[in-house]
């Protein structure tokens, strides 16, 4: 009996471990997807600035996890947050970050990634994927992209050059909802007027 | 496990860090309370110094200078880092680095044109950039808190002591070392020192405005990309030690309190 018990929880663990798992080779095809499509789809191409935009936002829903971004980036502010905040900041953010990527994108024109394999991840069913990209100048730019495994592969932070976008923007959101009279209400009429 | 690893900059960060870069908070004790509305307020002032006066300085510099001119001015000022590169990769132990230092700077200073062209990478010998910051790291020198310095900007103890002692290195300061009684002397020392951060900020220009434009508290921007930059130094001490290497770590910790 003992045995059987142990059988069928070392097959419990091995599914479990298989279902945590993400395929480096899977995970770096990934982001090579997005890069090319990013880059000559969107900032090599040569088609009107509307046009661009509108393909980086499909680009961007439908390969970026913002809920989940969204979700760590308020921090604690995420847990008191009433229904209605939270599904207002989603929304913002996600405009917000349309809008400021698109014109961030174009620093890459021109530019391709060169892959350098995987970095295992402490959270489950995420993977980071190490970049390098030649600007010019310089020694390349290290573009690392964190991707995790859910329905589908999503990005969930990109780290450029030691900093990480997700945790600059939880940083500083939550260093603003602090200071701010109405907390997180201000935070997202400010990101409202800012995604005009 | 994650918190463990958060704790060690934080535990060199000495007393005053309030955020550490991973986005998690301490206790906030009234000296670091203290520290932060000090840093805030000379960030702004810094800010209003740099929109007065260096941004407009800086765009005016770009408006009568074309990118290849720039490009000539950014290497002439980082070949005179070569002899700080070969003088740290010495003190952490990279001969062969320390070395190849000092032919990049022998080879740009002549054929290069005084730095201007970097013929050196062309032949193989790629740069190997260190600083006194990296030295101290390695022999565990703790970084100190997070400080805004007035011109300056961000800053750490360390960091400051680091910047202070490569500019010691720099052979345009040895050369007019000797001169400072002179008006042409203090002249070339003060055009030079201006030249190099106007030419820094004038290539800065389209990257910090395009971070304060996605940005709805800039302070905590530039503090946290700081911060967060600072972490390459982390594992340096840990690494001389044979100790296990302190990897950063990016994951995300949902559970995290700011307080």
């Amino acid at each position: 009996m003992k045995k059987i018990i142990t059988l069928i929880f070392a097959f419990a663990c091995m599914f479990s471990y298989k279902a945590m798992a993400i395929d480096s080779q899977k995970a770096e095809d990934f982001v090579k997807k997005v890069t090319t499509q990013g880059i000559e789809q969107i900032i090599n191409s040569d088609v009107s600035a509307e046009e661009k935009d509108a393909r980086f936002e499909k680009l961007f829903n439908e390969y970026l996890d913002l809920d989940y971004i969204g979700k760590f980036v308020l921090g604690r502010y995420w847990k008191t947050a009433k229904t209605t905040q939270r599904d207002a900041f989603i929304k913002v953010y996600r405009e917000f970050n349309i809008k400021t990527w698109s014109k961030r994108f174009d620093e890459f024109k021109g530019k391709s990634f060169d892959f350098h394999g995987t970095a295992p991840s402490n959270s489950e069913g995420q993977i980071f994927v190490n970049t390098t990209v030649d600007m010019g100048e310089g020694a390349p730019a290290k573009v690392v992209w964190r991707v995790k495994d859910g329905d589908q592969l999503k990005i969930v932070d990109i780290i450029i050059e030691n900093v990480s976008l997700a945790i600059t923007a939880r940083n500083e959101y939550t260093a603003y909802i602090k200071k701010a009279p109405n907390g997180l209400d201000d935070l997202i009429k400010d990101l409202k007027e800012k995604s005009k | 496990m994650k918190k463990s690893l958060f704790l060690i900059p934080i535990l060199f960060c000495a007393t005053a860090c309030t955020t550490n870069p991973n986005g998690t908070k301490m206790k906030i004790s009234e000296e670091e309370t203290k520290l932060e509305v000090y840093n805030r307020a000379m960030f702004n002032f810094n800010y209003q110094v740099d929109k007065m006066v260096l941004k407009p300085v800086a765009k005016g510099y770009k408006a009568i200078t074309t990118q290849g001119i720039r490009n000539r001015v950014t290497n002439f000022f980082n070949n005179l880092e070569e002899p700080a590169y070969a003088i740290n990769n010495l003190l952490q132990g990279e001969v062969s680095d320390s070395g190849k230092s000092l032919v990049r700077f022998g080879i740009n200073s002549t054929l290069g044109l005084l730095g201007t062209f970097d013929v050196a990478s062309g032949w193989g010998l790629e740069k190997k950039k260190n600083s006194f910051d990296a030295t101290m790291a390695l022999y565990c020198t703790p970084d100190g808190p997070f400080i805004v310095m007035p011109i300056i900007g961000p800053s750490t103890p360390r960091y400051l002591i680091g910047w202070g002692v490569d500019a010691m290195a720099d052979p345009l300061y040895w050369t007019l070392w000797d001169k400072q009684d002179e008006d042409w002397g203090v002249g070339v020392s003060y055009g030079a020192t201006a030249l190099k951060y106007i030419n820094k900020r004038a290539e800065s220009i389209a990257l910090l405005d395009s971070l304060e434009e996605g940005s709805v508290d800039f302070y905590a921007t530039i503090k946290t990309a700081f911060l967060q930059n600072r972490q390459k130094f982390q594992s340096l001490c840990a690494k001389k030690n044979n100790e296990t290497e302190q990897q950063v770590s990016y994951d995300f910790d949902f559970d995290d309190e700011d307080e």
